[in-house]
């Protein structure tokens, strides 16, 4: 028990000792940290981006001019019944042509050809929406039942929609291995830095540890407090990123949402999980630098 | 209810036998009780002990050294003779290459790193530099020594003033290594050496550092000690000393023995 309660004071001695040192070390693991959370941060937005973007796809069916609007109403019913289906709005020829008009309205050659044409050229549109977008081949499908498909005029094509959300999840799927690879690049220097400050320590303590020895230490006794000294900069690295992350978060979540149209829910990802969040992120850079650590003693403390 | 008591007891149960286990890991690495005491017959033997350092540097050949409890041994020779070196295999710094090294009954021939330590708390070391630490005080100095390897605060208080007086310090236990003459600073590391009684001391040219009279403080100092019952074995080559002791003389040469007199001499 007084061997721990040494080991301790040993270790914030070691601390205070080589306060740059400490504070080099500690600023790295704060570093990493922070790359590991924005990379965490990244990945919910990510997650967000495309959920957005196939939230947002629909598949527009124009059915040829002169299909009465119940016609249109009864097919969109039957999609509804599928499972896929998100929901399916229908547009009236009536709408369709006041969308036109509003759409072209500051086009008077477009509108002037409307009305050459004189009579409402439009049929009823259906405008589909999948709970997935894998699942719109399927949806689609179900229009080519013969019931329906003489009266379309026209699919809107889906290929376009699949190509652009395709590229959405590259761009995420590489935007989450840059961060890892970051976060990774980070966890190696940390470990080359904590390398080096256990290195330096040693050296510092070099006397100490010559008389330790000499009269009898324990082995374990003589490394404790390095070992320590490196959670204990792991435990304040982790608090102080913590009481960054949590507060920017807090204040980044509504900006996102606005621009998301909903929520974006960083925030909650964060509040749902702080403890084991921050508890693995802790354990796993006092693994690594004590890992490190524990190489740095065995190259220069020979014990 | 019941089944959620019984598991909360399993995982009680279970973190207790981990941290029972926990603790008695720590206490075998941090407290090392005497796990092995050294029996007083039979203090020191070598049997063909030979050290050479790699590549192929002779450190000491075909040594066999019998050293009784309570005896006062002075090992001499010219400088880079081995005797650093034979004192190294005493308290374990070097291991011989081949040979057998007992400790009061304990081979530590193949001894392994951890239990250095406890080799280390039965044999005081003492070298030409002291090895004080420059920003402790004397009395400091000592504490640490006990500190570091595991002694109550309690037994810290009664053993540091007691050693400081053996070796005559008692007064001037707040001072700094530098404000203390050779002699002086010889005294406290001699001190330092005894805080855990030990039944050998080792001395690697204690006095090589020290003018004639600090040289002959220091050596009645030693002579008292081995009085009380402490082995022990003083690496020197100050002829001086040799002779004035009256004591037995191992004479090393190119790494081995070339004499072992009783009541010897220095001659060279
Ligand atoms: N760690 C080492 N590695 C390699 N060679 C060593 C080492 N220590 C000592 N030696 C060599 O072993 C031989 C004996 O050295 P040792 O230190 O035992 O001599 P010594 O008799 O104590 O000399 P001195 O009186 O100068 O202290 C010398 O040739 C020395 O160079
Ligand atoms: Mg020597």
């Amino acid at each position: 028990m007084i061997s721990i309660l040494r080991v301790i004071k040993f270790a914030f001695q070691n601390f205070w000792r080589n306060f740059w040192l400490s504070i080099i070390t500690i600023s790295m693991l704060i570093l990493t940290l922070l790359t590991v959370n924005i990379l965490l941060v990244l990945n919910v937005l990510s997650d967000q981006t495309t959920k957005f973007v196939e939230n947002r796809v629909e598949v527009s069916v124009y059915f040829n001019k002169g299909v009465t609007d119940i016609q249109a109403a009864n097919a969109a019913d039957s999609l509804r019944d599928l499972n896929q289906v998100r929901d399916v709005e229908v547009i009236t020829a009536d709408e369709a042509i006041e969308r036109f008009r509003d759409r072209h309205a500051n086009q008077a050659d477009v509108l002037k050809s409307l009305e050459e044409v004189g009579e409402n050229p439009f049929g009823p549109t259906l405008v589909v929406r999948a709970k997935s977008v894998a699942d719109f081949d399927l949806i689609l499908q179900a229009l080519d039942n013969p019931q329906f498909s003489k009266d379309i005029r026209e699919r809107e094509n889906f290929t376009d929609y699949k190509t652009l959300i395709d590229r959405v999840r590259t761009i995420t799927s590489r935007v989450r291995l840059f961060g890892f690879s970051l976060a990774a690049i980070f966890l190696f220097i940390t470990l080359l830095i904590v390398f080096n400050t256990v290195r330096m320590s040693i050296f510092i303590h070099r006397e100490e540890i010559g008389v330790m020895k000499l009269v009898g230490a324990s082995n374990w006794f003589i490394r404790a407090p390095f070992l320590l000294e490196i959670v204990l900069y792991g435990l304040i690295a982790t608090v102080f990123v913590a009481a960054v992350t949590l507060p920017s978060v807090a204040v980044l979540d509504p900006y996102f949402s606005v621009y998301f149209d909903g929520p974006v829910g960083i925030l909650s990802f964060f509040q749902a999980d702080v403890w084991r969040i921050f508890a693995l992120e802790f354990g796993i850079l006092s693994l690594v630098s004590m890992t490190s650590t524990s190489l740095a003693m065995r190259q220069y403390l020979k014990v | 209810m019941a089944r959620r008591k019984l598991a909360a007891c399993s995982w009680q149960r279970v973190a207790g036998k981990y941290f029972k286990k926990v603790f008695l890991y720590v206490i075998r690495k941090g407290l090392p009780a005497a796990r092995c005491q050294l029996h007083a017959s039979h203090m020191i033997k070598l049997t063909n002990v030979s050290k050479i350092y790699p590549p192929n540097i002779l450190g000491v050949r075909n040594v066999n050294l019998h050293i009784r409890p309570g005896e006062f041994v002075s090992i001499v020779g010219q400088s880079g003779m081995g005797k650093s070196t034979l004192a190294k295999l005493l308290f374990a710094e070097e291991r011989p290459s081949s040979g057998k090294i007992e400790i009061g009954g304990w081979d530590i021939s193949r001894i392994k790193d951890r239990d250095i330590p406890l080799l280390r708390r039965q044999i005081g070391v003492v070298f030409q530099d002291f090895k004080l630490l420059p920003r402790k005080t004397i009395a400091e100095n000592i504490a640490f020594a006990l500190q570091v390897s595991g002694e109550r605060m309690k037994r810290i208080k009664e053993v540091v003033p007691q050693v400081l007086t053996i070796v005559n310090l008692g007064d001037k236990a707040k001072r700094y290594p530098f404000q203390l003459s050779g002699g002086e600073q010889q005294r406290v590391s001699i001190a330092r050496s005894l805080i855990h009684r030990p039944k050998i001391l080792v001395a690697d040219e204690p006095t090589g550092n020290l003018d004639t009279k600090n040289t002959r403080e220091i050596m009645e100092l030693l002579k008292r000690i081995n009085e009380f019952g402490t082995t022990v074995v003083l690496v020197t080559h100050n002829r001086e000393v040799v002779n004035a002791l009256k004591k037995r003389v191992v004479t090393v040469e190119n790494g081995e023995i070339a004499s072992d007199v009783e009541e010897g001499r220095y001659r060279l």
